[in-house]
């Protein structure tokens, strides 16, 4: 029953957009069709883009849920890394050059710290070639990845570009963090989530006053756009789907793939299986712990994604006043997980619903509507709740929240 | 690294004298403090490295961690400003972590208490103003105000809790992000309300009116409530048969069924209960710290989910977590004007001491390692 | 004669403070079918689990096929063609057959990157098919029978290439109709050449099903005999180490009033399947209503109603005159119902709570332990300590947690408690789950002893013996009805087995439903 609630919502939606597009031209003149002249290619482009935080935590919470770790500190990650891109955009590209290199340093630097911990975890492997394989593997993809990028980029973008790894890396470093806190000590999901979270709203501003004697950076560089040739012509669809944000190419990426992974990949049976019987798993012969690890140390890399493509991709700034600009997108991407039942179709979808009513938001306000600001910020949140209470019983993975301890000694 | 896995059936003969578990409560605590403090002191040495310096303390390193902690901790103690900060603090932190704790020990994760507060804080605020007109000057008129004011701040509380709860207990909905949301709401919703009906006229920044001043008192006073409030929820939670279903409730859902315990009523009125008294809370900041509601309520919510945290979620501990971290919050503003070094570390320690409580498996293991404790 | 499958020479397995397995040898010939027989707590599955690499043996040696072999996890373990079937399941529920034999071991194409699904479902076809199993690759796990899901398990264990089967108590979940399906599968596999080892505590199956029986007792090794040779009082006493007897006296007690009863009861279970199909029930005051199935046929959901655990979808309930189907359960424990419930770590005991607290649970308002909702420990603790006496609960400290006594223990306190309130009604799920032998008779006297004192009990057990002997009359649950109540003491086990599995034999020893004693 409940997943006919889900569809009913979606089917509504959809027909309520639709009614809004035609309403211009059906319409002309009274008020709904003005108020459905905000719904534009733009506001699509806009309502597109502003999923992709959203979309990207959903993502990762799925993968890590899905395995048994409920990682409830998706918002901080999204923090961590929206500060940490442009603390490294700025550090390269803040007095006018475009320094390179010491961004690839960074970049590699940050690569061997994580293969040096995925070494002594355990997690690249049994034998001391496969961990040096491995972990030497990672670093080796990651510099060519950089140096792809400088050869492709100019100075100035592949500057950019390289803070966004580099951010990246680091949102997977804190997400190492609540996976050994939470795997390797068995500390409750929810409160080491939460712990992530509350440290990271406390560093990205702590560090940002360090550096900068300010809660807010100054402005940097932006990813810029990617147009597609011939496509980003077409009518409607074209400026909304083909010239866009980098980012957004990711998430429409992303989102078939990791559908890809989870049904069809034994990594995939891994993590289903991971976070509905892990002693199944174990029993298998497959290595519970390794495959919980990937898909948090997953979640990192979708978040840190997310996260900085928030900050590097459009805004050019990192702004850690009050709630940060990630302003509970995190949480809303828990939501979208939830409302998308674990699948990352649906997560997406869910995650493009709110992000619409974000854009419309947005649009509302700049159109000067009699409804104040401050309660149309609100418009967001309060439909969280609503989906939240009308969704709420879904099926989660048996296992997700417990600790697995393999009955070794 | 795997320590006791298998339950050994003779530890309840070795655990007659001491509770054990609290006993090991109490240690973990002490050192996750301990840690969060060494791990904010490497912290802001390596900051300090970062930071653009007008006078370097430590060569290259900017900050000092051990003048910062000084002042964190010490400053109370010889500054009077400090002082009466941190009493303020303290008393403010006993309500939310209290607040927090009451939840918590039901099962549920309110991490709504910073809305309860702020919105607590403006149903006082208002009902002040408005029963100060009604009422004559002196102090038997300002304890009717205080009175009627904090019974305010504590149903508006108390009511915007009952939503998530209710939430949760009808429809499952998940109460870590509908308080979270409302959180969010509560801030809004106030903004709005205060902007644009309850101004007060004249001035710059969003704010209400004043609350009469005989209805103001010091902290002091709020902290004999705060510590009799605590004294009166210990009693609740352990000498009555209330107490005996929300702690049920919050350690074993099933077996509180079992002994009668009507599951959906508790979420709710644990909630309530939980929000009633962050804004309570709130009520006090407003008749205490700042006489009126302004835009921008400091984070007490988040600081006490800290302070519950760190006191394993028992009240009694709370009268000790609480004023610590007023310390704290008082001492930071010290070492941003003072030091130079950003009041955000106190927040980045508060993570980090929730985190390290957290996971008492790593002191267990580490105390195993330096040869402590029972070896199990 | 070729080497054994499997020899395990001086196996000694200890924990903190329990001595698992002491010096145990067990040989098991290639082809044949071992089993290893034992009360709870002998020391089958940590011998197993040995075998099976779950656990490192503190000392002793595993021999597979001729060789030494040192075992770090399950996966070694399997290398060596050693395959486990455990007592719980190790299924993934959501994902298909094919899905969960393949787990760990999925077939690949594309280099690596994708599953072949295609390959995987016709491995696993041709598999079932080898045995003789009778399975569709495709079904859902979660929609099969617990017997087809047991064959799954088995066929795991196959894929892997597993030439030694162990499996763990496999007929606890199972119909004796479907027990003889599996023991038939043994038949299958052996002649393949497979080795099967299968852990058991009941005599009949092991009689029946195996070549060859090593019995255990308290981590010994007692001996090997062949299967066919030995009688059950024999094997008896090797597992006990004394005579014993199964007698309990039961004096005969005139029924009174109904005091529990079910109308028409409809229940769904979590996942809005219909467990309980309309049932009805009348219990007198005196009378011992047991009620025997395989676990799974609605008598958990048929407690829960009972006991205001959970709404029955429709229905009613009624505790002496009142209908109390929709009361809180609160309303049923004021009004004389008892409950010893199936789950005694979950629901029966609040695990970090001391005992004193603990026997609070259910009476935390009761005026014999508070005032207008203020408790006094005091006489919580006297309550406490009186249960403990009485019932021989060890260690005898009433500010021991719950979880630190053992599971027998735990389950004497729950029925000390229960009983402790004088019940009009009682409902006993699964009473003596877990409880030693000696225990287990106390429980069964104060049983009858409150049925003299006029108490209605609705007995739910697994233990056929245990329900054919405390009973005045038995029901006989399945697929959510009660399909027969006939004479515990003149069904036979073959007629009992054939009802548990939904037939109808003919010429039940019956007895009447509704027994007199007034309407509803």
């Amino acid at each position: 029953m409940r997943s006919t609630l889900r569809l009913a919502i979606f089917a509504v939606a959809a027909v309520v957009i639709g009614v809004l597009l035609l309403a211009e031209q059906l319409f002309p003149g009274t008020a709904l069709g003005e108020f459905a002249a905000v719904l534009d290619a733009g506001y699509a482009a806009s309502a597109l883009r502003l999923s992709v935080p959203i979309a990207f935590a959903a993502l990762g919470g799925i993968f890590a849920e899905r395995s048994g770790v409920i990682n409830i500190g998706l918002e901080g990650l999204l923090i961590v890394s929206a500060f940490t891109g442009v603390a490294v955009a700025h550090w390269l590209t803040g007095d006018g050059t475009a320094a390179v290199g010491p961004g690839i340093v960074l970049l590699l630097m940050i690569a061997v710290l994580l293969a040096i911990s995925g070494a002594l975890l355990g997690l690249l492997g049994d034998t001391f070639e496969e961990m040096a394989v491995r972990g030497g593997g990672g670093v080796l993809a990651t510099a060519v990845l950089a140096g792809l990028t400088v050869a492709l980029a100019g100075p100035t973008l592949a500057a950019t570009w390289l803070a966004f790894y580099a951010a990246v890396l680091v949102s997977t470093a804190f997400a190492l963090l609540f996976a050994v806190v939470t795997i390797e000590y068995r500390a409750d999901q929810v409160i080491a989530g939460l712990a992530v979270w509350l440290i990271a709203l406390g560093v990205a501003p702590f560090a940002s006053n360090v550096i900068w004697g300010a809660v807010n950076s100054p402005g940097v560089d932006t990813l810029g756009t990617w147009t597609v040739p011939v496509l980003s012509e077409l009518p409607a669809v074209g400026p909304v789907l083909f010239d866009a944000e980098p980012i957004v190419y990711f998430l429409l990426l992303a989102t078939p793939l990791s559908w890809y992974v989870l049904a069809h990949t034994s990594f995939g049976y891994w993590v289903r299986a991971s976070g509905e019987n892990p002693k199944a798993l174990d029993t298998a012969g497959v290595d519970v712990r390794r495959v919980r690890y990937a898909a948090v140390l997953l979640s990192g890399v979708f978040s840190g994604i997310g996260g900085a493509g928030l900050s590097l991709g459009r805004v050019g700034s990192f702004v850690g006043s009050g709630t940060t600009m990630i302003d509970g997108r995190g949480w809303i991407g828990i939501t979208a997980m939830l409302f998308g039942n674990y699948n990352p179709f649906g997560a997406f979808g869910a995650s493009l619903l709110f992000a619409s009513l974000d854009a419309l938001q947005f649009r509302l306000q700049q159109l000067n509507y009699a409804v104040p600001d401050s309660l149309m910020q609100t418009i967001p949140y309060v439909t969280v709740i609503v989906v939240l209470a009308l969704v709420g019983r879904t099926r989660t993975p048996d296992a997700a929240g417990e600790h697995y301890d393999s009955d070794e000694d | 690294m795997n320590t006791d896995r298998i339950p050994d059936p003779l530890a309840g003969l070795m655990g007659r004298l001491v509770d054990a578990s609290a006993g090991e409560r109490l240690v973990v605590s002490v050192a996750a403090l301990f840690t969060a403090i060494l791990v904010g002191g490497v912290v802001t040495l390596v900051a300090g490295v970062f930071a653009t310096c007008s006078n370097p303390s430590l060569g290259i390193f900017c900050y000092n961690p051990f003048a910062v902690y000084r002042y964190l901790f010490l400053a109370p103690l010889y500054d009077p400003f400090v002082f009466q900060e941190t009493l303020k603090n303290s008393a403010l932190l006993l309500f939310t972590g209290l607040a927090v704790a009451v939840s918590f020990r039901a099962g549920l994760f309110n991490i709504g208490t910073q809305g309860q507060l702020v919105l607590g804080a403006l149903a006082a605020a208002l009902v002040a103003v408005w029963v100060g007109r009604a009422v004559p000057s002196g102090p038997i008129g300002g304890v009717l105000i205080a009175g009627v004011a904090m019974l305010a701040g504590a149903v508006v509380g108390g009511i915007y809790a009952a939503i998530p709860g209710a939430l949760k207990a009808y429809a499952d909905a998940n109460e870590v992000i509908t308080t979270i949301m409302l959180n969010f709401i509560a801030s809004d919703v106030a903004f709005f309300l205060v902007s644009a009906y309850f101004q007060k006229p004249g001035s710059g920044s969003v704010e209400t009116r004043d609350v009469p001043a005989s209805a103001m008192f010091g902290p002091e006073l709020a902290l004999a409530m705060a510590i009799l409030l605590v004294l009166a929820v210990t009693y609740i939670l352990w000498g009555t048969a209330f107490g005996y279903d929300l702690r049920t409730a919050g350690i074993q859902p099933d077996a509180a069924d079992y002994g009668g315990v009507d599951a959906k009523r508790m979420i709710v009125t644990s909630m309530t209960l939980s929000g009633a008294i962050g804004g309570l809370g709130g009520a006090v900041w407003v008749l205490m710290s700042v006489g009126r509601w302004v835009n921008g309520v400091p984070a007490l919510g988040f600081d006490g989910i800290t302070v519950s945290v760190l006191a394993s979620n028992n009240p009694l501990g709370v009268l000790f977590a609480g004023p610590l971290f007023g310390s704290m919050q008082a001492g930071s503003l010290s070492i941003d004007f003072q030091l130079g070094v950003p009041r955000q570390l106190v927040g980045v320690i508060r993570g980090l001491v929730i985190l390290l409580v957290a996971m008492p498996e790593f002191f267990r293991t580490l105390g195993v390692r330096w040869g402590m404790g029972g070896g199990r | 004669m070729s080497a054994p499958a499997v020899d395990l020479r001086q196996i000694t397995k200890q924990f903190p403070g329990v001595l698992a397995n002491d010096e145990v040898d067990l040989t098991v010939e290639r082809g044949s079918v071992h089993a290893l027989l034992g009360e709870n707590g002998a020391g089958k599955t940590t011998l197993m689990n040995v075998l099976y690499g779950l656990y490192k043996p503190t000392s002793g040696t595993v021999v597979v096929d001729g060789q030494e072999r040192t075992f770090d996890s399950p996966r070694d373990a399997i290398d060596a063609g050693i395959g486990m079937i455990h007592q719980h399941f190790m299924l993934v529920e959501p994902m298909t057959v094919t899905q969960n034999v393949v787990l760990g071991n999925e077939p690949r194409k594309w280099g690596g990157l994708a599953v072949d699904r295609e390959r995987a479902r016709q491995d696993v076809a041709i598999l079932a098919e080898r045995y003789g199993f009778d399975v569709d690759p495709t079904a859902t796990v979660e929609d099969l029978s617990v017997g087809e899901q047991q064959r799954i398990e088995i066929l795991k264990a196959l894929y892997r290439g597993a030439d030694t089967l162990i499996l763990d108590e496999p007929t606890a979940v199972l119909t004796p109709q479907e027990v003889g399906e599996l023991f038939d599968v043994f038949d299958e596999l052996t002649d393949a050449g497979k080795t099967i080892i299968f852990i058991s505590h009941k005599l009949s199956e092991v009689t029946t099903a195996a070549d060859e029986v090593t019995v255990l007792r308290d981590g010994k090794d007692v001996g090997t005999v062949d299967a066919d040779s030995v009688t059950g009082t024999e094997l008896a006493e090797m597992m006990v180490g004394r005579e014993v007897l199964f007698e309990t006296d039961k004096a005969p007690v005139q029924p009174g009033e109904i005091t529990l009863a079910a109308r028409n009861l409809v229940v769904d279970d979590d996942r809005g399947v219909r467990a309980v199909d309309g049932i009805d029930l009348r219990i007198a005051e005196g009378e011992v209503f047991g009620i025997a199935g395989v676990d799974g046929n609605g008598q958990s959901e048929l407690v829960d109603a009972l006991t205001g655990m959970r709404t029955p979808a429709s229905g009613r309930v009624y505790l002496r005159d009142e209908e109390v189907t929709d009361a809180p359960r609160r309303k049923r424990i004021d009004d004389g119902m008892a409950y010893i419930p199936e789950d005694r770590q979950s629901r029966g005991l609040v695990m970090p709570y001391d005992l004193t607290e603990n026997g609070l649970l259910g009476s935390q308002r009761d005026t014999e332990f508070a005032t207008s909702g203020r408790i006094r420990w005091d006489d919580a603790e006297a309550h406490a300590e009186a249960i403990v006496e009485e019932y021989d609960v060890r260690p005898a400290d009433t500010e021991a947690t719950a979880h630190s006594l053992s599971g027998g223990n735990q389950q004497k306190f729950i029925v000390g408690r229960e009983f402790a309130r004088d019940p009009d009604a009682v409902v006993a799920a699964h009473p003596t789950r877990g409880v030693d032998v000696g225990s287990v008779e106390f429980i069964h006297d104060r049983l009858l002893d409150l049925r003299s004192e006029g108490a209605a009990v609705l007995l739910v057990s697994s233990k056929l013996d245990e329900v054919r002997s405390l009973s005045d009359r038995l029901g006989v649950m399945h697929d959510g009805e009660l399909v027969e109540v006939v004479d515990p003491e003149k069904v036979t086990e073959e007629e009992l087995g054939l009802l548990m599995a939904g037939e109808k034999p003919p010429n039940v020893p019956q007895m009447p439903r509704r027994i007199r004693g007034g309407e509803e």
